[in-house]
C-alpha cells in the first residue's frame, strides 16, 4: 500500500536523521579533541578517553604525562562544555519559537541572554557567592537574571500591544539589552584594568580555559532544562494554533507555558553563565532542523539539541584556530555565520507577510 | 445538556454580555444570531470556558464548566474558532492529528491506530484528504476552515461550538460543512452550538435559536425567531422579511433596505407591440406579478408581458421551452417576462384602458369558448380538443400584500365568471352554464407603489377595479371572438 510505503518511508527518514545528527556531534567532538597547535596521534587521543572512562586504553599507548593533561584537562572539558552550550541555547531556541508561534525568536532576540549575561557580571564583579550554592551562585544569578529580564520583556509587550506580538517582542529585547549593555559596560568601567578585559572577553562569548568545574556548573541546569523541555513537544505543537486553540484542546495552557519558559529560561541562564553571550545559534539551527523533518517538535527540539552541540563544537574549533595561536571568541564567529541567516529570515517572514 | 444561568461577562472590566439564561439540549443544533458586537463570540467563549464569567455559571451534563480539568473537557467538547493563524510549515495531517490530543494518554503521546483512523476519516469527509501532505499555511481561507473543521471533529466532540464555521467557504463547501455536520448530529447525537451570521443558513440547519442585542439576550426558541420580524427588525436594526423556501418547510430571510422605493408608474402607458404571432406589452420597469402562465408563473417581478399564438393542431409536449425559444426569436429578455399562450386568434383580444374607483387598471384578455367547461359538472372522458381560451392579464396601478395577490385573483376569476354567465356561454358537453375554459390563464401585475393594500376582493376598491375591468375586457374579446366565427 502506498500510504503504508510512505509512512516507513517517513519513519526511516527520521531514523536516518537521527543517526546523522548523531554522527555528526561524535564527529565534531572527536575533531575538536584532535585538532589544536599540538597534535597528537589519533590512537593516543583515544587512549586517553578509553583510560580515563573505562579504566584500560584500546591502543595500548603509553600514558605520557603532557599528552594526558592537554587531552583530559584543556581538550575535552572545552569540547563537552561546547556541546552543552550548543544544545542547550538550541533547544531553547526552538522552544521560544514554537511558544511564541514565530522563527526569530530565540534566547538573544528576546533579551534573555543579555538579562543571564547582567547576572552573571554581577556576580563576577561583586565576588557575589551565596552561601549554600557556592559555585552555583554563577549559574543561578544569571538564570534569575536571564528569567526576570523575561518577565520584564513580556510585560512591556503586553501593555504595548494586546497580544504577544513577536515583533514587539524582539523591539522590547532590543530596547532592554541596550539598556542591560550599558549597566555592564558602567559595571566594566568602574572596575579595574585587568578585571574589563577579563569581563569583556567574557562577555563576547567564549569557552576556552574553562576546564571541568564549568561543565559542573552546567550539566545540572542542562539536564533539568532538557528534561522540561522534552517533556512539553506535544504541548508546543498544540500551540501551532495559538493558545486558546491550544486549550480547546486539552492543553493545560497556563501550566504548559510556564514550564516551557522555565526550561528555556534555565538553559540559557546557565550556558551564558559558563560562555558568556553566544548569539544566533538558538535562531539558526531549529531553522535548519525543521528545514529538514518539518515542524514536529517532538523531533525539532532533540535533533536542533544534537546538531546545535556540534556546530558550538565546529564554531570553537574555528575559534581556535583560524588565527592561532591567538584565539577569537566563540560568539564572533556564531554571529558571522548567524547574523546573514537572520537578516534572511526576517526578509523572508516579511515578505509573506506582504 | 448546556445549562447558562444568569450569566455576564466580558473583557477585561466591562460585561459585554448581560444576564443571559440559556439551556441548550443534548443533540440540538443551536445558532446564536445578532449583528456584530452583540456578544455572541463572548457568548461562545464563556460557554468553552476560555473566559471566566463575571457573575452566573454555566454547566454541562449537569457539572460547573469549571469542574472539568481541561483534557477532560476537550474530550467532550471541541471549538471551530474564527482565527487560524499557524507558524511553521504543519502539514494539513499533523493539524489534524491535533484533535487527538485529548485521547492520546501519557507523557510520550503515541499515536495509535484509532487515532490514524479517526483521522483519515474525518479528512476524507471534509474533502481535504487529498492535500493531507500539504503545509497548512499555503491553503486558501476555505481550505483551512475544512481543515480546522477536521480537527475539530478529529476530537470526537459529544459538543462542538463553532465561530462562523462557514466563512471563507463558498456555497458548495458551506452546504456540504453543514449537511456533515448535520449527520454528525443525527447519528452521535452531537451537540452543537454555532455562531452564524447567514440567517438563511441558520434557518435551513439549525433546530433553535438565540438572537442577542447588545449583549443581551433578547429571543430563544425554534423557527419562529427566524419568522419573527419585529423583532429581527430590532436585533438587527434592518427591515428583514422572511417568506418560505421554495421546497423545503424553513424560512428564509430577507433584507429590504430603507430607500429603495418604486419609481411611479402608470399601467395605463405601457408599450404594446402586436403581430400575428404575440401581443408584447412592456413596462420599463418590473411589476409584482402573481401568474398561472407557462412561463414566468408564481410571484414574481417582471417588465415583460407576452402572449403567443400557436396553432390549433399545436403539440404540447413542452410549451415553456417553445415559449423561450419563441422569446428568443423576438429578442424579449426570457428572465424577465411572462409568457402565455393561446390558439385563439390574436386578433380578437380586448384591450381595457380605464381608471376605475381611482384606481387605473389596463387589462388585456383574449377569449375563444370552444372548450368552454362548468367546474361544477364531471366531465365525460377525453374530448376533442377545439380552440378556445381565455387569457387575462390586468395591470394596476397599486401596492398589493401576497394576500391581496390571491385576493385580486379571485376577484378577477369571479369578474370572468359572471361575463360567461352574461354571455351565455355554455359547456358544450353538459349545456350547463360555462365557469371558465379547461386551460385559462391568468396574470395579476401591480406596480407596488405608494400605501400597501392587504386586501383586493369585491369589498374594496382595487377589487371593484379588477372586477369591472376584466368583466369588460372579457364581455368584449367574446364578442370579438363570436363576430370572427360567425362572420
Amino acid at each position: 500500500m502506498v500510504n503504508s510505503f510512505t509512512q516507513k518511508f517517513l519513519v526511516n527518514k527520521i531514523f536516518w536523521i537521527y543517526v546523522i545528527s548523531g554522527g555528526f556531534v561524535l564527529g565534531t567532538a572527536l575533531l575538536g579533541l584532535f585538532v589544536s597547535s599540538v597534535s597528537f596521534p589519533m590512537t593516543a587521543v583515544l587512549d586517553v578517553l578509553s583510560s580515563k572512562l573505562f579504566g584500560t586504553p584500546i591502543f595500548g599507548h603509553e600514558a605520557a604525562g603532557n599528552i594526558d593533561v592537554i587531552i583530559w584537562e584543556i581538550r575535552f572539558p572545552r569540547v563537552l562544555l561546547a556541546l552543552f552550550v550548543g544544545a542547550s541555547l538550541s533547544i531553547a531556541g526552538a522552544s521560544f519559537q514554537g511558544l511564541l508561534r514565530n522563527p526569530l525568536a530565540d534566547p538573544y532576540t528576546i533579551g534573555v541572554s543579555s538579562g543571564a549575561a547582567l547576572g552573571a557580571v554581577s556576580v563576577l564583579y561583586f565576588q557575589l557567592s551565596i552561601a549554600f550554592l557556592g559555585s552555583y551562585t554563577l549559574p543561578v544569578v544569571a538564570i534569575l537574571g536571564g528569567f526576570i529580564t523575561m518577565i520584564i520583556v513580556f510585560v512591556i509587550t503586553r501593555i504595548s500591544s494586546r497580544e504577544l506580538n513577536i515583533e514587539t517582542i524582539i523591539l522590547a529585547g532590543i530596547i532592554i539589552s541596550a539598556f542591560i549593555g550599558a549597566i555592564i559596560s558602567l559595571i566594566i568601567a568602574l572596575s579595574d584594568r585587568e578585571d574589563m578585559r577579563q569581563i569583556l572577553y567574557w562577555l563576547m562569548g567564549n569557552i576556552g580555559m574553562r576546564g571541568w568545574s564549568h561543565v559542573q556548573l552546567i550539566v545540572p541546569f542542562f539536564i533539568v532544562g532538557v528534561i522540561l523541555l522534552l517533556s512539553r513537544t506535544h504541548d508546543l505543537n498544540a500551540f501551532a494554533l495559538g493558545e486558546e486553540s491550544a486549550g480547546h484542546l486539552g492543553v493545560n495552557v497556563q501550566g504548559g507555558k510556564v514550564l516551557i519558559l522555565v526550561g528555556a529560561s534555565l538553559l540559557t541562564g546557565a550556558s551564558v553563565a559558563v560562555s558568556g553571550s553566544i548569539g544566533f545559534v538558538g535562531l539558526v539551527i531549529p531553522h535548519f532542523v525543521r528545514l529538514i523533518t518539518g515542524p514536529d517538535h517532538k523531533h525539532v527540539l532533540p535533533l536542533s539539541m544534537l546538531t546545535g552541540g556540534g556546530f558550538l563544537v565546529l564554531a570553537d574549533l574555528i575559534s581556535r584556530s583560524i588565527i592561532a595561536p591567538k584565539e577569537l571568541p566563540i560568539g564572533v564567529i556564531t554571529a558571522l555565520i548567524g547574523a546573514p541567516i537572520f537578516a534572511v529570515l526576517l526578509v523572508r517572514e516579511r515578505m509573506k507577510k506582504g | 445538556m448546556i445549562e447558562v444561568k444568569s450569566l455576564s461577562g466580558g473583557y477585561q472590566k466591562e460585561d459585554i454580555l448581560k444576564d443571559i439564561n440559556l439551556t441548550i439540549e443534548e443533540g440540538d443544533f443551536f445558532a446564536l444570531i445578532g449583528p456584530n458586537g452583540s456578544g455572541k463570540t463572548t457568548l461562545l467563549r464563556l460557554m468553552t470556558g476560555a473566559l471566566e464569567p463575571s457573575q452566573g455559571s454555566i454547566y454541562v451534563s449537569g457539572k460547573p464548566i469549571q469542574s472539568y480539568s481541561s483534557r477532560k473537557k476537550a474530550q467532550i467538547m471541541a471549538v471551530l474558532a474564527q482565527s487560524s493563524h499557524v507558524e511553521f510549515d504543519f502539514s494539513v495531517e499533523e493539524i489534524v492529528m491535533l484533535g487527538r490530543y485529548p485521547h492520546q494518554k501519557g507523557l510520550i503521546k503515541h499515536i495509535s491506530r484509532r487515532d490514524k483512523e479517526v483521522v483519515s476519516e474525518v479528512m476524507k469527509k471534509t474533502e481535504v484528504y487529498h492535500y493531507r501532505n500539504k503545509p497548512f499555511k499555503w491553503l486558501s481561507g476555505g481550505e483551512k476552515q475544512r481543515v480546522l473543521m477536521a480537527k475539530a471533529l478529529a476530537q470526537e466532540p459529544r459538543i462542538l461550538f463553532l465561530d462562523e464555521p462557514t466563512n471563507h467557504l463558498d456555497v458548495k463547501h458551506t452546504v456540504d460543512m453543514l449537511q456533515h455536520l448535520k449527520e454528525h448530529q443525527k447519528n452521535r447525537q452531537m451537540t452543537i452550538v454555532a455562531i452564524l451570521h447567514d440567517l438563511n443558513t441558520a434557518a435551513l440547519f439549525a433546530d433553535n435559536f438565540a438572537a442577542l442585542h447588545q449583549g443581551r439576550l433578547m429571543k430563544k426558541g425554534d423557527l419562529s425567531v427566524l419568522k419573527n420580524e419585529t423583532l429581527l427588525q430590532k436585533v438587527y436594526e434592518v427591515d428583514i422579511k422572511h417568506h418560505s423556501h421554495p421546497t423545503l418547510a424553513k424560512p428564509q430571510m430577507l433584507v429590504a433596505p430603507e430607500g429603495m422605493h418604486h419609481r411611479k408608474l402608470s399601467t395605463l402607458k405601457a408599450e404594446v407591440e402586436q403581430s400575428e404571432q404575440y401581443i408584447h406589452i412592456a413596462y420599463p420597469r418590473p411589476l409584482r406579478v402573481l401568474s398561472n402562465a407557462v412561463v414566468g408563473g408564481g410571484l414574481q417581478w417582471l417588465s415583460h408581458f407576452c402572449n403567443f399564438h400557436v396553432p390549433k393542431n399545436y403539440d404540447c409536449q413542452d410549451p415553456a421551452a417553445d415559449v423561450l425559444e419563441w422569446l428568443e426569436e423576438a429578442n424579449i429578455p426570457a428572465g424577465d417576462t411572462l409568457g402565455m399562450m393561446t390558439a385563439v386568434k390574436l386578433a380578437d383580444q380586448a384591450f381595457v384602458r380605464e381608471t376605475i374607483m381611482d384606481t387605473p387598471v389596463f387589462t388585456v384578455v383574449t377569449a375563444g369558448v370552444g372548450n368552454a367547461v362548468d367546474i361544477t359538472e364531471n366531465h365525460p372522458a377525453e374530448e376533442e380538443w377545439q380552440v378556445g381560451t381565455i387569457n387575462i392579464m390586468v395591470f394596476l396601478d397599486a401596492h398589493l400584500t401576497d394576500g391581496a395577490f390571491v385576493n385580486a385573483v379571485q376577484s378577477a376569476t369571479e369578474a370572468k365568471t359572471k361575463a360567461l354567465a352574461d354571455m351565455q356561454v355554455t359547456d358544450p358537453a353538459t349545456g350547463s352554464m360555462a365557469t371558465g375554459t379547461s386551460t385559462d390563464s391568468i396574470a395579476i401585475a401591480a406596480t407596488q407603489h405608494g400605501e400597501s393594500t392587504p386586501y383586493a376582493g369585491s369589498g374594496t376598491k382595487v377589487g371593484k377595479a379588477i372586477g369591472q375591468s376584466v368583466y369588460r375586457a372579457v364581455t368584449e374579446a367574446i364578442e370579438n371572438y363570436r363576430q370572427r366565427m360567425n362572420g
